[in-house]
């Protein structure tokens, strides 16, 4: 027999967004709400009936009412697919008031891993959930799933979330999952939640990751695995399935000396039809002249409005000033004497990097004054 | 740097041809020559060879091409502090840059260095003007122009005004600067105050306000966030309790341990009961025995009491009886012994009388005695006195003057000595006589043999036998006259003195000196006789015979009466001595009896309370051995007692610490209800205010709050920091525009002084403090705008400017060679004539090269001609 599900984990649904200013926050509070539809949708298709979600569903653990109710419409909208809610760090079970609550409202396709004993997903399938209890439990919730018993030939599936070794988006290491408690479980798969980024970490134990992206520290897009179990014994097929309406993106621009620094950024900037659902970090690095620093920061002011949010980081990005660049402000007099003070000021090492980088940034703006008005 | 010669190859119509110009020199240096010569092709070429890179192509390299097309050569012969060096460039094919060192032949650079070096010389740092001074006609050379620019009369003013303008802004940014400063103000204003704080109303502003409105909602919201994660905390806790409290295995135990609590109390309490009744008991025989046993003790005791008074009473008798008989004896050795005492002290009186009468009488006697001593001594002291008054009376006559007898005694010296010396100037006569000769007779006195003999004035010798010779003296002594004075002076002094002679004034001193020391005699006896004066003496006399009064008469004989007062002083002491003792021991006589007697009466009242007790002799054994069964009975009792109240103790339960048990478990059951209650309260205000909080998505809020601030903060920051940077964009230009102005402007306008002086008279220069520019000429006191000045005066400025620069350089150790290309087209010439002035004055330390197409007037510049010759490089 094969048992078929979705693994998804961290919709933290709710999530506001305040570092972002205009209609940006809205949308991505909207993005992940509709991720439970692309789950449900995702399962549908690829003939699963049960999604998995593997803690830190709603972003506090006490959502707004609407999150909630809305959530659970969402789910209740889709009578063929059993979803099963696992509390994480960040809707834990500590404060009882979510999960008394969601008991109350929950539909009847909406089951609630809140115990740490076996549920049955299907005839011969039993779910060891490990609910998280407090936002930091102190110990590994996954150690009585050890212990559990079960019936000859039983498909057992472990649910929980947390960190296994270094992998948490927050912990300090004291509650670390035990990361072969899937062999010492004898569990088919362990589905794990908290790492925002998919990761393996055997053939039997995964993270999910978030199926709608919420920073830019994991460079993955968002997505679900669809887990087939073939039976007791058999290695798990996992395939990913994408999930992410928006993309977040860390992107490295390093430049020597003499590159083309806007072709370079051109060359790295995914197409115009993407942009609309890219959030974008720019890290530029490297040496760059003045003008081309100039040119490069006029394009990247360019193509911001065509990015849900272009984010550009010059700090890495070192300038390189050549007399000719110099000539350009001015070829000798005051001006010039201005440019060549603030040059030596930029690269005196007995300044602090601050002194050096506000230096530098005034040269560069007395370049592009220098353009400006007239030679 | 100067310029000894340069040369052009394939420049401008000069295709396949090349000029030269050779021997320029120091000072005006003047290349004279029609239009159409290529003056301004070299003025062109010279300026590429400086100003341009041999790799460059730009329109002012282009322009040096031929039409034919070919690769421009320029070279130029140089002299600096270093040494004299070849530089040369060809432009376009085989393009090249050289410096070679014209002393050694040598090639020092080339291509990019070659460049380096020549800027080096056009350049002296970047601070400066440039090393070379271009005037050129209209423009500075520099820059490109149009053909309508050249044409343009309007445009060459203002490229004239641009001229000096140029090297102004050269060295101080001149409006660029300004207008970069303007900009960065703008920019700068528009986010700060011109204190530097966020101005209102503007982003920078905004987004400081907007942090501050989310750090305080931030903290508003993380206290509800705390305050409601508190209350879900608080809520767990208090369900949990509440379940453990309401748990029915708990509810029954706590009941239970209240029952058995009860039920062990209610048999402690009777058990205790029936202890309490035995130990009554017990203390009653206890008390009951006691008696007994006290009973038989005073009877026993009162037994032995009677025995020891018996024999205590016999002793008590006979004492008494002895101190009876003490007593009495004693009372007679006291009345004889007072009796003696009288007697004695009668005795005593009658000896002290008579003692004093005898002491009155002798210190009569003795005080008469010294009356008449007194009195005899004061008679004695009065004729002491009358004698003393006597001599003095006599002694005062004969007194003489102490001075007046010493000067009596040197004018007696003086006559003595005037005498002498008047004797020794007289005339004298000696006779020796023949034995048996009469004595010659000299006025009367006769002359002894060998004795001299004089005489005054006149004398007559009588010889006897002979006659009367008369012997005259020659001349009179002539001190006559000064004996006569003193003479004169003695008999004055003996006069007064009252005496006849000097002797006689020594006999009444020593007759004074005789009575006084009689005087002193007396004085003495009466200061012995009286020492504290007669007066004193004649009052003691007065006062002892008042004291002395009678005589009384003594008939005892004072020695018998005083040892008879004695025999009986000492009769009285002893007499008392003897009373003294016998007293107290008549005292103690009396006391003894006292004791005695109350001793026996003490003894007498024990013997009859004794008896008391033990009541007739006969009875007293019976009664004793009643006592004595009466108590063993009662031990016995008590003994059986003690038993049994031991053994109920043993079994007793401590009714205390039963109750203590149960108020305990009581109270157990008690707060847990209680507490039950109050947590259901509680919870049901927790349930409220959690509701509350989290209806209103507090969590979720403040996460957004945080995040918004985050973003704030960094915003914020991104303004700060572009203040700073503009801030310290425009403190650099601020910096270097007044190093500028300080460092050249000013020496500029120093050295441009006298040569305005030169051509001008009355005209100063005001700059701009903006630009730094040429802003007004002040002429006659008349201000006037630059814009307003003639093409003439402009040129004249512009080349006046240049000269200024160039002695500037020149002060600073960088001599720079000023080049005018036809810089004075629209002056006249009177005004040409001045500025050559000028040029000859400052080309004494400077090498000024003119290029000029005005050969007539420029024939009366002077300076060295320069000859053009053709050239063909080697």
């Amino acid at each position: 027999m094969t048992f078929r599900f979705v693994h998804s984990s961290d919709l933290h649904l709710g999530k506001r967004f305040g570092r972002f200013s205009g209609d940006l926050p809205g949308a991505l509070r909207e993005a992940r709400h509709a991720a439970i539809g692309r789950l449900a949708e995702h399962a549908r298709e690829h003939g699963a009936s049960t999604v998995l979600l593997a803690g830190d569903t709603f972003d506090t653990e006490t959502p707004a009412p609407q999150v909630r109710r809305q959530a659970l419409a969402e789910m209740s909208h889709h009578t063929d697919i059993r979803f099963v809610i696992l509390p994480g760090n960040h809707d834990s079970l500590q404060t009882t008031q979510l999960w008394t609550t969601l008991r109350a409202e929950a539909p009847q396709n909406v089951s609630l891993a809140v115990e740490p004993h076996a549920m049955e997903l299907a005839p011969g399938v039993l779910l060891f959930p490990a609910p998280c209890t407090t936002r930091r439990a102190g110990r590994d919730l996954t150690e009585w799933m050890d212990g559990a018993p079960s019936a000859d030939g039983t498909l057992r599936i472990g649910l929980a979330h947390g960190a296994v070794r270094s992998f948490s988006e927050e912990g300090d290491g004291l509650e670390v999952i035990a990361p072969d408690r899937a062999r010492r479980a004898g569990l088919s798969y362990l589905a794990l939640g908290d790492w925002h980024g998919g990761v393996e970490i055997d053939p039997r134990t995964r993270y999910s990751g978030t199926p709608e992206q919420d920073r830019f520290k994991h460079g993955r897009p968002g997505e679900a695995l669809l887990v087939s179990l073939e039976g007791p014994d058999a290695l798990p097929e996992v395939t990913a399935l994408p999930t992410g309406r928006f993309a977040w993106r860390t992107l490295t621009l390093e430049l020597l000396d003499r590159d083309d620094a806007v072709a370079g950024l051109e060359a790295l900037l995914p197409e115009t039809r993407q942009r609309r659902q890219s959030l974008l970090r720019i890290a530029a690095t490297g040496r760059a002249r003045l003008a081309d620093r100039t040119a490069l920061s006029d394009a990247i002011d360019h193509a911001r409005p065509d990015f849900a949010y272009l984010d550009f980081d010059d700090r890495g990005l070192a300038t390189e000033c050549e007399a000719g660049d110099l000539d350009r402000i001015d070829r000798a007099g005051a001006l010039r004497e201005a440019a060549d003070a603030l040059l030596a000021e930029s690269e005196d090492a007995a300044r602090s990097a601050e002194e050096r980088a506000i230096a530098g940034a005034a040269l560069a703006r007395l370049y592009a004054y220098a353009q400006a008005v007239n030679p | 740097m100067k310029i000894a010669a340069f040369r052009l190859f394939n420049v401008k119509r000069f295709a396949n041809r090349g000029v030269a110009v050779e021997g320029i020199g120091d000072g005006v240096n003047v290349l004279c020559a029609a239009n159409e010569f290529g003056k301004s092709t070299s003025f062109e070429a010279l300026h590429a060879l400086f100003f341009q890179p041999h790799s460059s192509t730009a329109a002012d390299v282009r322009s040096l091409r031929p039409y034919s097309g070919g690769n421009p050569r320029v070279e130029a012969d140089i002299e600096t502090e270093a040494g004299r060096y070849r530089v040369a460039k060809q432009f376009y094919g085989g393009r090249s840059a050289q410096v070679t060192d014209l002393a050694t032949g040598r090639l020092i650079a080339q291509a990019d260095e070659a460049e380096i070096f020549i800027e080096g010389l056009v350049r002296g740092g970047t601070a400066g003007p440039a090393g070379l001074l271009w005037v050129r006609q209209g423009v500075t050379g520099i820059e490109r122009r149009s053909k309508s620019e050249e044409d343009s009369e309007k445009q060459v003013r203002a490229s004239l005004l641009e001229s000096v303008q140029g090297e102004v802004e050269a060295v101080t940014g001149g409006r660029r600067m300004a207008e970069i400063m303007a900009a960065a103000e703008e920019e700068l204003g528009r986010l700060v105050t011109p204190t530097g704080r966020p101005k209102a109303g503007e982003r920078y502003a905004a987004a400081v306000e907007e942090r501050a409105r989310l750090e305080v909602e931030e903290r508003r919201l993380e206290g509800e966030v705390t305050a409601l994660r508190q209350a879900l905390d608080a809520r767990a806790v208090a369900t949990k309790r509440l379940a453990e409290l309401d748990r029915a295995e708990d509810r029954q135990e706590r009941r239970q341990a209240v029952e058995t609590a009860q039920a062990a109390l209610e048999a402690a309490k009777s058990k205790a009961a029936v202890l309490r009744a035995a130990e009554t008991d017990l203390t009653l025989t206890r008390e009951r025995r006691d008696a007994a046993d006290k009973k038989l003790a005073t009877f026993r005791a009162a037994l032995r009491k009677a025995e020891t008074l018996r024999s205590q009473l016999a002793e008590a008798a006979h004492r008494r009886a002895e101190a009876l008989a003490r007593r009495d004896e004693a009372a007679a050795t006291v009345t004889q012994a007072r009796a003696e005492s009288e007697a004695a002290e009668a005795g005593e009186q009658e000896a002290r009388a008579l003692l004093a009468r005898l002491d009155a009488a002798l210190r009569s006697r003795e005080a008469a005695e010294r009356l008449a001593e007194l009195e005899q001594r004061l008679a004695a002291a009065d004729t002491a006195r009358g004698g003393i008054e006597e001599g003095e009376a006599a002694i005062a006559p004969l007194r003489l003057s102490d001075k007046s007898v010493a000067e009596l005694e040197s004018v007696e010296i003086e006559i003595a000595k005037l005498r002498a010396v008047a004797q020794a100037g007289r005339p004298s006569l000696t006779v020796a006589y023949e034995p048996g000769a009469p004595a010659v007779m000299l006025d009367g006195k006769a002359l002894t043999d060998g004795e001299p003999l004089s005489y005054d004035g006149q004398a007559q010798l009588s010889i006897p036998g002979i006659g009367i010779a008369t012997l005259r003296a020659g001349r009179t002594t002539g001190d006559g006259d000064g004996l006569h004075r003193v003479e004169e002076r003695r008999r004055v002094l003996l006069a007064s003195l009252g005496v006849e002679d000097l002797a006689a004034a020594r006999g009444r001193q020593m007759e004074v000196q005789r009575r006084e020391s009689d005087l002193r005699e007396l004085k003495a006896r009466l200061s012995a006789l009286a020492p504290d004066g007669l007066a004193k003496l004649r009052e003691d006399v007065v006062a002892r015979r008042a004291v002395a009064g009678d005589a009384l008469e003594l008939k005892e004989d004072p020695a018998q009466v005083r040892a008879a007062h004695e025999a009986a002083e000492a009769r009285r002491l002893a007499a008392r001595q003897a009373l003294r003792e016998a007293e107290p021991m008549q005292g103690g006589a009396g006391d003894a009896v006292v004791a005695a007697e109350t001793a026996l009466a003490a003894l007498q009242a024990e013997r009859a309370q004794a008896e008391a007790v033990l009541g007739p002799e006969e009875t007293r054994a019976e009664q004793e051995n009643r006592f004595a069964g009466e108590l063993a009975e009662l031990d016995a009792k008590l003994a059986e007692q003690q038993a049994v109240v031991a053994g109920l103790r043993e079994s007793a339960v401590d009714l205390a610490s039963a109750e203590a048990t149960l108020r305990r478990v009581r109270s157990v059951a008690d707060a847990a209800e209680k507490e039950a209650g109050s947590l259901r309260e509680r919870m049901a205000g927790l349930n409220a205010e959690i509701r509350a909080r989290s209806d209103d998505a507090v969590e979720e809020n403040w996460r957004e709050t945080v995040e918004a601030l985050a973003a704030a903060n960094s915003r914020v920051a991104a303004y700060e920091k572009e203040v700073a940077v503009l801030q310290k964009l425009r403190a650099a230009l601020e910096t270097a525009r007044s190093r500028a102005r300080d460092a050249y402007l000013k020496p500029v306008m120093t050295e441009l002084r006298p040569l305005l002086g030169l051509l001008f008279d009355d005209v100063s220069i005001t700059f701009d403090e903006k630009t730094l520019l040429p802003h007004k000429i002040l002429r006659n006191g008349q201000e006037e705008e630059v814009e307003r000045l003639s093409g003439g005066m402009r040129e004249q400025l512009s080349v006046l400017t240049r000269l200024a620069f160039a002695r500037l350089l020149a002060k600073d150790g960088r001599p720079a060679p000023v080049i005018l290309d036809d810089a004075l087209v629209y002056s006249d010439d009177d005004r040409i004539e001045k500025m050559f002035d000028a040029l000859h004055r400052q080309s004494l330390d400077q090498q000024i090269i003119v290029f000029s197409c005005r050969q007539r007037a420029f024939q009366k510049l002077g300076g060295h001609v320069l000859q053009v010759t053709d050239w063909h490089p080697g």
